[in-house]
């Protein structure tokens, strides 16, 4: 973008209409596979006029690469499979079979309460459980975090890209990649993906991308970005797909959660500068008095986005950032002991694995890390996004934001 | 079955047996069976010589405007049969209600007879204290359903027909033990009775030319109102017509300009081009969903309601030619529909004004969505259906239904590479000469259309083909919407349609009369073509009311047309 440009499309109520290049989107309109990060871009199409692009999020999944490799001894075990482990070998065959399925469940469930009321979901920090088996692979979809601040991340192993990219930092799939709920039951995973678009299409989590100053799909130093949530639920087609062209306006209602950050496009590839993003996460449907409509929030620290240019229009590529460990286990931690009862997630064992391979948000005065690099899969497609300016009320005071952050 | 279950059914079948009896060849229709038991003589002068059903909306809008928006009315409409070719303004003339719509109706009018003397709006309607709440007062409901009863019936009951339903009231009240239920009887009975889901026309002789009737100043209030704002006329058009004023000339002209001038006038624009534009076919409506995923109810609730805005914002706000409505690229959108258009839309929810592009080629009424998909199929767009319905509903130019046994095979074939354009496969299909002939009618004024899909959806090509959008009407060559627009605007056809088509819905039935059509249309003409002058002046127009002296036959295409 010109520097001395407004970037606004077409104005209308004072709000900027964002133009997406709408192109004949058939092709992208069939599932996609979660794990590519992106494919090289091929014929981009000519960048619109008054250079503006809109875009919905449809998927929104971690990139979890599927094969033997990164788990060779399975998922991680269950709550009732760790109990097992714990045991000897004859008690464990005596309480395996059959007739004696009411006393395991007992035993076992026992295992998830503590004193005074408490379980390991909703007070993991009170219990001492083992550590969850991790990827072992060298492969993770994901961002190189720390490569232009490595002062602030603590000690770690990186992961090479599918695409070549080295550097990569994810140690929050290192820790989750073999669990159960992301990798599936069948190694394809497609139920995550399937999950998070029902909460993508709900209007809740809805996510938009507006790029301003966009003289080229190919190169450019300077585009604006803005990544924010919209009230708006998308349409879908007879597959679950988000169909392309609908109008989305930008939340104008605390949290707002819009991002602006600043970008550039290398080789048809959109990367955002370094930058702290805050996204809505809203656990099921429900008041905020409920644990259903829990509100909660997706904090990436210190994070970027990396956005292929489609042919067909879309975007397809990642977000990553540093998360705060507790913020990967906020679902089960809201659900409680149902969580651990029903779908057997150990919430204490997985908070302290994370723990032990944090790698962001280093404390400065100690160096202790209490975050993870976490990278999300993102596929857009075309949409008119609707920027409502914020008040200037709605902007936080000086120094309760986080350093960078520009969400309004 | 209870009394409140009998009497007001009863009332109907007596009273609709009665009036169509009275009205003899006026109407076609015998629409209930049953034993004129009682006295049949409620209406005995003036004489009654035509009835009209009550459209849904009119309906609605009556007991809205009587009793409060409210007031819910909840049920099924039967519909009313369009004759081919003319309004459903002219199919209420013969339209029957059959027991089970009666039913409905019925249902319909304890309901709102229940909640209009519910506690919450009694004291509205009630004209005075019953002297004993728990039975009956003859005098207290006789002045609560006297002006009810004008409303509804649009002229003043009479003496009989008071009395009538103030016993009813009274009896009711008996055994309900409340003089309120007894009201609620009575105003059920009111409500399903043919003298008010008709508009009972009623004529005297003209006292300037002896030997022709005219419509009643009560008659011509009730059509003044309908015509103009699709609703019941109200107190201060009956007491216009109590004092006869609407057949006094001058007189009824200033009513009129005064009604064509109120905003309730887009009530009634609204009906009259819903009603000329077939738009009872948007019920029907469907599109396949893996052909048109754009398509869905939010669109389809869209699409009549985009074109009317379009049209009362040329015809009304503006004041607007009415031939620019072909060629207007001002139009209204919702953001269900900015999806289809592939447009911004500022506003989550609502309407908002939006002008196209020169290059969208959309024009007018035919670009927008909702006539390019209703004169489609289900899973593919048609020039023939397009073209068929420009010439019939716009240019009033019948087509011939194709004949029984036509091959579509090649037509319906859109997935063949070797005919990839509707163009190519109209082309193969009219090789047949029994087909050519309605086809050289149709195709060349709907393949403009065709860079629009079947819901309204732009593209440029068809099975990777460039679409030609050449056309021609009446030996005027063009290319795509734009082209099409402006051929209709300048055709005197479509100006003549629409003036014999207002002059049909105020009479509700086709003029015969084309040097009349013709005499309007210049009229029409000379005021710029603004459709609110003419329709003032059809509605202040003698002939208007004029009653016709042969009845109409049945099923004759009776439009104005130069051919």
């Amino acid at each position: 973008m010109d520097r001395g440009k407004t970037g606004l499309g077409l104005m209308c109520g004072g709000a900027a209409i964002g133009v997406a290049a709408l192109m004949a989107l058939t092709g992208s309109l069939s599932m996609e596979a979660p794990a590519r990060a992106e494919a090289p871009p091929r014929a981009l199409p000519a960048p619109p006029p008054g250079g503006v692009m809109g875009f919905v999020v449809q998927d929104f999944v971690p990139p979890v690469i599927q094969g033997m490799d990164a788990c060779p001894k399975g998922t991680s075990p269950k709550v009732r499979d760790i109990y097992l482990a714990s045991l000897p070998a004859d008690e464990r065959a005596r309480l395996e079979r059959k007739e004696n399925e009411p006393e395991l469940t007992k035993r076992w469930q026992a295992t998830v309460f503590g004193a005074d009321g408490t379980n390991i979901c909703s007070q993991p920090d009170k219990f001492d459980r083992p550590l969850l088996a991790t990827v072992q692979s060298a492969d993770a979809g994901g961002l190189d975090l720390d490569g232009d601040a490595p002062g602030e991340s603590c000690s770690h192993e990186e992961f090479t890209a599918p695409d070549g990219r080295t550097g990569i930092d994810n140690q929050e799939y290192r820790v989750m990649g073999c669990t159960l709920e992301w990798r599936g039951k069948d190694g394809i995973g497609g139920d995550l993906l399937t999950g998070m678009r029902q909460f993508h299409a709900s209007g809740e989590w809805t996510q938009v991308i507006l790029l301003r100053g966009v003289d080229s799909l190919e190169n450019d130093d300077d585009v604006e970005v803005i990544y924010a949530n919209t009230p708006d639920r998308p349409q879908l087609d007879s597959h679950g797909n988000f169909l392309p062209g609908y109008s989305f306006t930008i939340s104008d209602k605390p949290p707002r959660h819009r991002n602006a950050l600043h970008g550039h496009i290398v080789g048809g590839v959109l990367v955002t500068d370094a930058q702290d993003i805050k996204l809505a996460q809203t656990w099921g449907q429900g008041g905020a008095r409920d644990i259903r409509g829990a509100r909660t929030a997706y904090d990436f620290r210190h994070a970027k986005l990396r956005l292929a240019f489609q042919p067909d229009g879309s975007l397809r590529g990642l977000v990553g950032g540093y998360r705060p460990v507790f913020d990967v286990i906020q679902s089960p931690a809201i659900g409680g002991a149902g969580a651990a009862l029903a779908a057997g997630i150990d919430c204490a064992g997985t908070l302290a694995t994370l723990r032990k391979y944090a790698d962001g948000i280093r404390d400065p005065k100690t160096g202790a890390c209490s975050g993870v690099s976490s990278a999300m899969n993102l596929y857009a497609v075309p949409a008119f996004i609707n920027d409502v300016p914020a008040p200037s009320a709605r902007i936080a005071p000086a120094g309760t934001a986080h350093a960078g952050n520009k969400t309004l | 079955m209870s009394p409140f279950r009998t009497v007001p059914l009863g009332i109907a079948a007596v009273t609709l047996v009665a009036t169509l009896w009275l009205a003899g060849t006026a109407s076609t229709s015998a629409p209930v069976h049953a034993e004129a038991n009682g006295s049949p003589a409620l209406l005995t002068d003036p004489q009654v010589v035509g009835m009209r059903r009550l459209t849904e909306a009119q309906y609605r809008n009556s007991i809205a405007d009587i009793f409060g928006s409210d007031i819910r009315v909840a049920g099924r409409f039967e519909p009313i049969v369009r004759p081919a070719h003319q309004l459903i303004a002219s199919g209420a003339r013969s339209s029957a209600i059959t027991p089970s719509g009666l039913e409905q109706f019925d249902a319909m009018a304890r309901e709102i007879a229940r909640q209009v003397f519910d506690e919450e709006h009694r004291a509205q309607f009630t004209a005075c204290v019953p002297a004993d709440p728990a039975g009956a007062d003859a005098s207290c409901a006789g002045r609560t359903l006297a002006p009810l009863g004008r409303l509804l019936f649009r002229r003043p009951l009479s003496e009989q027909e008071l009395a009538l339903y103030v016993r009813i009231a009274g009896e009711g009240a008996g055994p309900t033990r409340s003089f309120a239920k007894g009201l609620e009887l009575a105003l059920g009975a009111m409500l399903v009775s043919p003298l008010f889901l008709y508009v009972v026309e009623t004529a005297q002789p003209d006292p300037v030319r002896p030997g022709v009737m005219r419509l009643d100043d009560n008659s011509r209030a009730a059509r003044l109102s309908f015509m103009l704002w699709n609703s019941a006329p109200n107190a201060a058009l009956l007491d216009a017509a109590a004092a006869g004023r609407l057949t006094d000339q001058p007189q009824l002209a200033a009513t009129v300009r005064r009604m064509v001038a109120s905003p309730r006038f887009e009530q009634g624009l609204r009906a009259f081009f819903s009603d000329m534009l077939l738009f009872e076919k948007f019920d029907e409506l469907a599109k396949d969903p893996v052909i048109y995923p754009y398509f869905n109810q939010d669109v389809l609730q869209a699409l009549p309601e985009q074109m009317l805005r379009t049209i009362t914002t040329q015809l009304l706000d503006g004041d607007g030619d009415y031939r620019e409505l072909f060629t207007t690229r001002k139009t209204w959108m919702n953001r269900a529909l900015g999806a289809l258009y592939r447009v911004p839309v500022s506003q989550s929810q609502g309407w908002v004004p939006y002008e196209f592009t020169a290059e969208s080629d959309r024009s007018g009424l035919l670009g927008l969505a909702g006539f390019l998909a209703m004169y489609s199929h289900s899973g593919r767009s048609s020039p023939t259906l397009r073209g068929r319905a420009i010439r019939e509903l716009l240019l009033c130019q019948p087509v011939p239904n194709p004949p029984g046994n036509v091959n579509f095979t090649a037509v319906q074939d859109t997935g063949n590479k070797a005919m990839p354009t509707a163009r190519i496969r109209l082309d193969a299909h009219t090789t047949d000469p029994v087909c050519a002939g309605c086809h050289k009618i149709t195709d060349p004024i709907g393949l403009p259309l065709e860079r629009f899909d079947g819901i309204g959806g732009f593209r440029t090509f068809e099975n990777e083909a460039a679409i030609d959008v050449s056309g021609e009407m009446d030996d005027t060559r063009f290319t795509g919407g734009d082209g099409l627009g402006k051929a209709i605007a300048a055709s005197k056809d479509a100006t003549l349609c629409v003036t014999s088509r207002a002059l049909e819905y105020a009479t509700g039935r086709p003029s015969e009369d084309g040097e009349l059509i013709e005499r309007l249309e210049g009229g029409f003409a000379a005021q710029g073509y603004r459709l609110r002058q003419l329709i003032e002046t059809i509605a202040s127009l003698p002939q208007t009311y004029e009653v016709p002296t042969e009845s109409i036959k049945a099923g004759t295409t009776l439009v104005a047309t130069r051919r």
